[in-house]
């Protein structure tokens, strides 16, 4: 064979599914290891450095979503997410948790071949490096890890630092109502007070800002009992 | 319903107390200014003086036709022998001082009794003394007595009331007072009503508004129901602990029969293994939806309605089933801020009943101004109107058997139904032009703005 065989590592609690899942994909011509959960998982990549990860949400001890940020954050192999959440897909592809791609539990064996071969396709498009965090919305670009933001047509806007946060917040997550509860635990990583009303008012003075440069689009809404929504659709910008 | 019938009859009973109140102040105004009561018991002293000089000069033989002459029933004459009884002080004296003086000044030298007639045993005669007749004794130079009662139809208290007014009054002012009791003793009641019919049974338990109430019941009774919504609230959390668990471990279970039947070495047997576990998993959503639904925990995203639909369609034509779309122009614009999985779940089971029960789908998409307007007609043999609204209910089938051979689950329409109503829309069942069903959708709009309207 001219071409090493793509390593595969399938993370999974339950034991059978691992079972059926590697001897498919060893079958199918894919190297395979497996993990029970994230310590196992630590220990395997430590020995080797697999290709992709096919990572279950829902595990005891450390959770599919921790172990994909965290491995995001140092690079990282490809990673297709197992969710047994139908409702929770979309918060998997999100762009909060840097998953590659997802599969909804129950699958079938070629459809999760399909995915495994897709991701690997675009991996090997996509040059090395972790991907670039750069977004734009509206007449916005914003870069997330340059904390920078920008009119398309280049005028700048000067954020503060927790309106910057805020936007962050918001560009990760567009496009779906999020409370002020969710707000704040993102902008601080802790319980949030009721009667906080930070996120209000941070809303409202990057409200303003926003509309300086684009006084026609209302890019956050306010959804009564619910919270606030980021309208426009981000894409990603290389 | 029983408080709109309260107010009124409340209102009715004040307005009524106030014209009591009213009515009877103005009448004591009245007696008090004219001094009515006591005037008609009184005569004045010239006409005393010109009854003693009468009765003087007249001979005795005419003074029995003058008695006669005046005695009226409520001015009695009549003459005794003896002196006036001078010493007799009465209990109070029903003339003002300048009245009393004039009589007595004109009816000098002679000597005048003046007795005030007290009616014993009326209620209240103990604090008012109610008086309706004065007796003068007057004597007469010839040596009788002459004795004059004057007597007036009404009854007159000391203050110079007729009797009763005063009874009357207090009454009036208890009545207003009891009600206003009343209605401040009442009102934690109606508030608690309000706060009770506000709470959402399936949402999240919200503290029932401090309500101060007098009495210990209403106070056991407003605890009460705080405590029963509490219950309430660890029922519905943990219900949906339960549903969420059963979600992750019956998925967990598919997972594992769906690779294992993909060494099922009969093809068709294989896709037919497939298509149930797929229907089971069909199932467990709608079965969770409708229950994240009816606790308020569904998502709000914005969602491109359109594409969510021809979505679906395109899985439905890969497979061979003859469903068509049309939509107006700008249709696609449409934005719907709401559950993506609830909305396909509930696309995806009307096209589906369509197919199943009516051969073919016929998918039309119109926005409205405010509103998008999926309908979905059928072939089939349509849906009785008595029976309409029955299907609504969950698992209904019009078919009697529950059999799984026509397919679908039978939760389908009631949950669809229900996750539109979830997103503030609406669902009818009409018919089609064909004679078929048609399944009507309207859903909102999203507008953007800094304030749009509540969702949930």
């Amino acid at each position: 064979m001219t071409e090493p065989k793509p390593v595969i590592l399938i993370v999974d609690d339950d034991p059978d599914i691992r079972q059926l899942v590697a001897e498919f994909l060893s079958l199918e011509g894919l190297e395979v290891e497996v993990a029970e959960n994230a310590a196992a998982m630590d220990v395997v990549l430590a020995r080797i450095r697999p290709d992709l990860i096919v990572l279950d949400l829902m595990m005891p001890g450390e959770d599919g979503l921790s172990i994909c940020r965290r491995l995001r954050a140092s690079g990282g192999p490809a990673i297709l997410m197992l969710t047994a959440k139908s409702d929770e897909i979309d918060r998997v592809v999100g762009l909060e948790m840097g998953a590659d791609d997802y599969l909804v539990k129950p699958f079938g064996p070629r459809e999760l071949l399909a995915r495994i071969r897709a991701v690997l396709r675009r991996m090997t498009e996509r040059a090395n490096g972790p991907p670039s965090r750069r977004f734009s919305f509206d007449q916005f670009v914003i870069d997330l890890d340059a904390r920078q933001i920008a009119a398309v047509d280049g005028a700048p806007l000067s954020l503060t630092s927790g309106e910057f946060d805020l936007l962050a917040c918001f560009v990760q997550r567009p496009r779906r109502v999020l409370s002020r509860d969710q707000i704040l635990d993102q902008l601080r990583g802790r319980e949030a007070d009721p009667f906080d009303r930070t996120v209000d008012m941070l809303t409202s003075r990057l409200r303003r800002k926003l509309a300086e440069i684009n006084p026609e689009s209302e890019l956050i809404s306010t959804v009564r009992n619910s919270g606030y929504l980021f309208t426009p659709i981000v894409k990603p910008v290389s | 319903m029983n408080l709109r019938l309260a107010m009124p009859v409340r209102i009715g009973l004040i307005m009524m107390i106030a014209l009591f109140a009213g009515w009877i102040t103005l009448l004591a105004a009245f007696y008090i200014s004219t001094d009515g009561g006591r005037q008609a018991a009184l005569p004045t002293p010239e006409r005393l003086v010109a009854l003693a000089k009468v009765f003087e000069q007249r001979p005795s033989d005419d003074r029995s036709l003058l008695i006669g002459a005046l005695t009226a029933r409520d001015f009695q004459v009549r003459l005794t022998e003896g002196k006036p009884d001078l010493t007799a002080t009465p209990e109070f004296n029903p003339l003002d001082a300048a009245t009393f003086e004039a009589i007595t000044e004109q009816l000098a030298p002679r000597d005048v009794a003046i007795l005030p007639q007290i009616i014993e045993g009326l209620p209240g005669s103990v604090f008012v003394s109610p008086i309706n007749a004065v007796e003068f004794q007057i004597a007469l130079r010839s040596g009788e007595t002459l004795v004059v009662t004057t007597n007036s139809p009404i009854v007159v208290a000391s203050i110079g009331l007729p009797v009763g007014f005063g009874a009357a009054l207090v009454g009036t002012v208890i009545a207003l007072v009891m009600l206003i009791v009343l209605h401040r003793e009442f009102r934690p009641l109606s508030r608690l009503a309000a706060a009770v019919d506000a709470v959402d049974p399936m949402g999240e338990p919200a503290d029932l508004p401090p309500i101060r109430a007098r009495s210990p019941e209403l106070r056991a009774l407003i605890a009460a129901f705080a405590r029963l919504q509490d219950r309430l609230g660890v029922l519905i959390k943990g219900r949906m602990a339960l549903i969420g668990g059963l979600q992750h471990d019956v998925r967990t279970f598919a997972t594992r029969l769906r690779l294992r039947v993909d060494k099922i070495a009969d093809p068709a047997e294989r896709e037919r293994a497939t298509a149930d576990i797929q229907d089971m998993i069909h199932l467990l959503d709608d079965a969770l939806l409708a229950s994240r639904a009816g606790a308020n925990e569904l998502d709000e995203e914005l969602i491109d309605f359109s594409a969510l639909i021809r979505s679906e369609i395109a899985d439905r034509r890969e497979q061979g089933a003859p469903v068509e779309l049309a939509m107006s122009p700008s249709a696609d614009q449409a934005t719907v801020l709401g559950d993506r999985l609830a909305l396909r779940r509930v696309i995806a089971n009307l096209i589906d009943n369509a197919l199943t029960y009516g051969n073919s789908a016929q998918l039309d998409l119109v926005y409205a101004p405010d509103e998008i307007i999926l309908t979905i007609d059928d072939d089939g043999p349509g849906i009785r109107v008595e029976q309409r609204e029955m299907l609504l209910e969950p698992f209904t089938r019009l078919e009697a058997s529950r059999a799984r051979h026509t397919g679908g689950s039978g939760l389908g329409l009631a949950v669809a139904s229900g996750l539109v109503q979830a997103h503030l829309g609406k669902l009818v069942i009409s018919d089609s032009p064909t004679g078929g069903t048609r399944i009507l959708i309207r859903l909102p709009v999203f507008r953007s703005g800094p304030s749009s309207a509540q969702y949930t």
